[in-house]
């Protein structure tokens, strides 16, 4: 936090090197953010770069005052995948069952691949689905918790909302989470079956 | 409790957040409602899932990426602004005419005899340029001369210990030349005069033993502007 705090006074007095130290710091968490948010590579390191480009333009907003720098970062971060969600939304294509399936009869089963490697690549790319699945509020909360290890407190601040609705949105997204989870194995079950001799 | 209620207390339950008289209610739903342990070791599972989840890792250039995009090139620091201020003048074709000029005027100034440090008015005055240029120059001549009868001392000493230690025999050296009678010794002795004013006591001696070495100082004609020149 301190260490935060020292590289952004650096870094307003005009420290190029301390602004790349507080991306070496949190441009993996912000991709992360993104990439579980998009679920695509390009377009995750796209809004990785305007994220920072936004913070970096809008620093000197920043009040320690109302909280952490991660907390501000991930804020800005959060804001900006949501205005981004809203201008894509009419060029998203809505997922439907059916894409599911085709793309479960493209890839193979966990247990084909020769390693265990690919079984685990397997299990993010899975998750990845699933979550695509939620809607924005409850990805966004189960991406905070679950995945950026952020605790209710930071969540509520990120997302502006009481800490009650933190909590709500990530129960029903684990709940929506868990139930979309079974429902993509329930589908690959019958696949493999068919495809077993 | 209902089904719904353990929904809405699933996240709280897995994470031992609840108080223990719900903690005990929950417990007892789920010992006797299948569906709803189902439903908790799937959210479970997707818990685990998630965080067992390793970071997507973001590809090495994007940093770099980002920092083009935000602060741009790296800003020079004043070293390098002034390298950069000075490296058109630094092109050969620009340095060598500065470096030539440079090397005149200090040529010009060394001769002129000025010093720089303490600049007095006439030192501006082309004409104390010429007669400091020309003292100059005339003192230069007259050192070089020096410098080149002064090497003739040395060739002499050298040939003259060489003839010594050779040929025991110095009487049948020509030094008894120089005192042959008639004009030859009249006209001779200017000429040693001469060379002994420049060279020292060992040229007088040089040109007595060797007249003919003295003769040739006198057609180089350093003699006769070692006269004129040295006072």
């Amino acid at each position: 936090m301190d260490q935060d705090l020292e590289l952004l006074e650096r870094c307003l007095s005009g420290e190029n090197s301390a602004w790349e130290g507080l991306l070496r710091v949190y441009t993996r968490k912000i991709y992360n953010l993104c990439y579980r948010f998009t679920g695509r590579v390009e377009e995750a390191e796209d809004l990785t770069q305007e994220v920072f480009i936004k913070v970096f333009q809008t620093l000197r907003s920043f009040d320690a005052a109302q909280g952490s720098f991660s907390t501000w970062l991930h804020r800005v971060a959060r804001n900006h995948l949501v205005d981004h969600y809203r201008r894509t939304k009419k060029d998203r294509m809505t997922g439907s069952i059916e894409d599911d399936l085709e793309i479960l009869e493209e890839r193979p089963s966990p247990g084909a691949g020769p390693t265990g490697h690919l079984e685990a690549r397997e299990r993010q790319e899975q998750l990845q689905r699933a979550l695509d699945r939620l809607s924005p509020d409850l990805r966004e909360a189960v991406v905070l918790r679950d995945l950026n290890d952020l605790d209710y407190l930071e969540i509520s601040q990120v997302l502006g909302v009481p800490q009650g609705t933190v909590k709500s949105r990530i129960n029903r997204g684990r709940l929506e989470l868990a139930r979309v989870l079974k429902r993509m194995e329930g589908m690959r079950g019958p696949a493999e079956a068919g495809s077993e001799p | 409790m209902t089904h719904l209620e353990i929904e809405n207390l699933a996240s709280d339950y897995l994470e031992g957040l609840l108080e223990p008289t719900q903690q005990a209610a929950v417990e007892a739903h789920l010992a006797a409602c299948a569906a709803c342990r189902e439903l908790l070791e799937d959210v479970r599972h997707a818990v685990d899932l998630c965080r067992a989840a390793e970071d997507a890792e973001p590809k090495p250039w994007l940093v770099s990426r980002i920092m083009q995009a935000t602060v741009g090139e790296r800003a020079p620091n004043w070293r390098e602004r002034i390298a950069a201020y000075l490296r058109p003048v630094l092109q050969p074709r620009v340095a060598y005419p500065i470096a030539m000029t440079v090397f005149t005027f200090s040529i010009i100034v060394n001769a002129a005899g000025l010093n720089l440090r303490s600049l007095r008015f006439e030192d501006l005055n082309p004409r104390t340029w010429a007669n400091r240029a020309n003292r100059q120059g005339h003192m230069l001549a007259a050192r070089a001369e020096k410098f080149y009868y002064d090497l003739r001392v040395v060739y002499e000493i050298e040939s003259r210990l060489r003839r010594l230690g050779g040929q025991p025999q110095i009487q049948e050296e020509p030094s008894p030349q120089p005192a042959a009678p008639g004009g030859g010794s009249s006209q001779g002795a200017p000429a040693d005069q001469t060379v002994a004013s420049y060279g020292g006591a060992w040229v007088v001696v040089a040109a007595e033993r060797e007249p003919a070495i003295a003769a040739a100082g006198n057609h180089t004609g350093f003699t006769r502007a070692g006269r004129s020149l040295i006072p």
